[in-house]
């Protein structure tokens, strides 16, 4: 019953499992944010990913298949504005939490998808802000 | 992009068998699984510095996160009773040494699968899609200051 995940599309985890989680580089203009204003777009094309299947498969350390993915994300609306600071996990932020919206496509193997017109996607928990962490961190 | 096939049930439930077995929130699959992760990386990959697979120019990890041995937390809000992510203040980079712009949105729709050999076609949901960027300055595997763009697909 309920449904059952069968494509599980990201970058992976290299090294497995204490490397970056399912993060790969963009090309610089892929993104364009005005965070205090609560907008954003993030777009990019054929960027390689692995098709793991599901999310159990896909934090099992197995390979998945190669494929590709292209996306467009957009960001708006501005229902909270919220500061963090966490000195304990170190970074510290400001917020806004919205919606956010998305269409994409994939090619995995012998499948291609293409998603309905990013209007018709949904968002449950969206946000945009400037963050600092590590080094970058006021730890005074 | 998570994908998922439909079986008959609200999808209100479906959502949460997206993420991990029915009757398993995200962070108790961690729990029941980090071990068996775990014991396999240590077989492997575990035992070496990581920044042996990385260029000097590569962003570092966070150096540590919410999900088992995985490096990274998963923000989400507090009013769903399906799923126990983490708190909405929890960090939504997956990078450290990092200063800039970030955006993260957990998202919903519906995609068309074709086989491209038949052209035989299925309208799927695409359910709980979490994407994220960070989009600044940071400090890599070389500690120099660069300006990069990252996604969390």
């Amino acid at each position: 019953m309920g449904f059952a995940q069968i494509d599980d599309l990201n970058p992976g985890i290299t090294p497995f499992p204490s490397g970056l989680f399912w993060t790969t580089r963009l090309p610089e203009k892929s993104v364009h944010a005005n965070p205090g204003a609560g907008t954003a777009v993030m777009e990019a094309h054929d960027i390689a990913v692995q098709d793991f299947g599901d999310f159990n498969n896909a934090l099992s350390g197995n390979n998945g298949i190669p494929a590709t993915v292209s996306f467009k994300v957009q960001w708006s609306g501005v229902d909270e504005r919220v500061n963090v600071k966490n000195p304990s996990n170190g970074f510290a932020g400001e917020f806004v939490r919205n919606r956010a919206q998305m269409e994409w496509s994939a090619v995995v193997g012998d499948y291609s998808f293409v998603s309905a017109p990013l209007e018709t996607s949904s968002s449950q928990f969206a946000e945009v802000g400037t963050e600092r962490n590590g080094s970058f961190y006021p730890h005074s | 992009m998570n994908v998922s096939q439909f079986h008959a049930l609200k999808k209100r439930q479906a959502r949460v068998s997206t993420i991990a077995p029915t009757g398993l929130s995200r962070r108790r699959f961690m729990q029941a699984t980090g071990g068996v992760a775990a014991a396999a990386a240590i077989g492997g990959q575990l035992l070496k510095p990581w920044t042996l697979y990385a260029a000097g120019n590569d962003p570092l990890p966070l150096p540590t996160g919410s999900l088992g041995p995985f490096r990274v937390f998963a923000p989400y809000r507090r009013d769903d009773p399906n799923l126990q992510l983490d708190p909405p203040d929890a960090e939504p980079s997956t990078i450290t040494n990092f200063n800039g712009v970030v955006g993260l949105a957990y998202i919903d729709g519906t995609v068309t699968r074709t086989k491209i050999s038949t052209g035989e076609t299925v309208e799927l949901p695409s359910l709980f899609s979490d994407m994220r960027f960070m989009s600044g300055v940071y400090r890599g595997v070389d500690g120099k200051p660069r300006q990069g763009t990252f996604a969390l697909i």
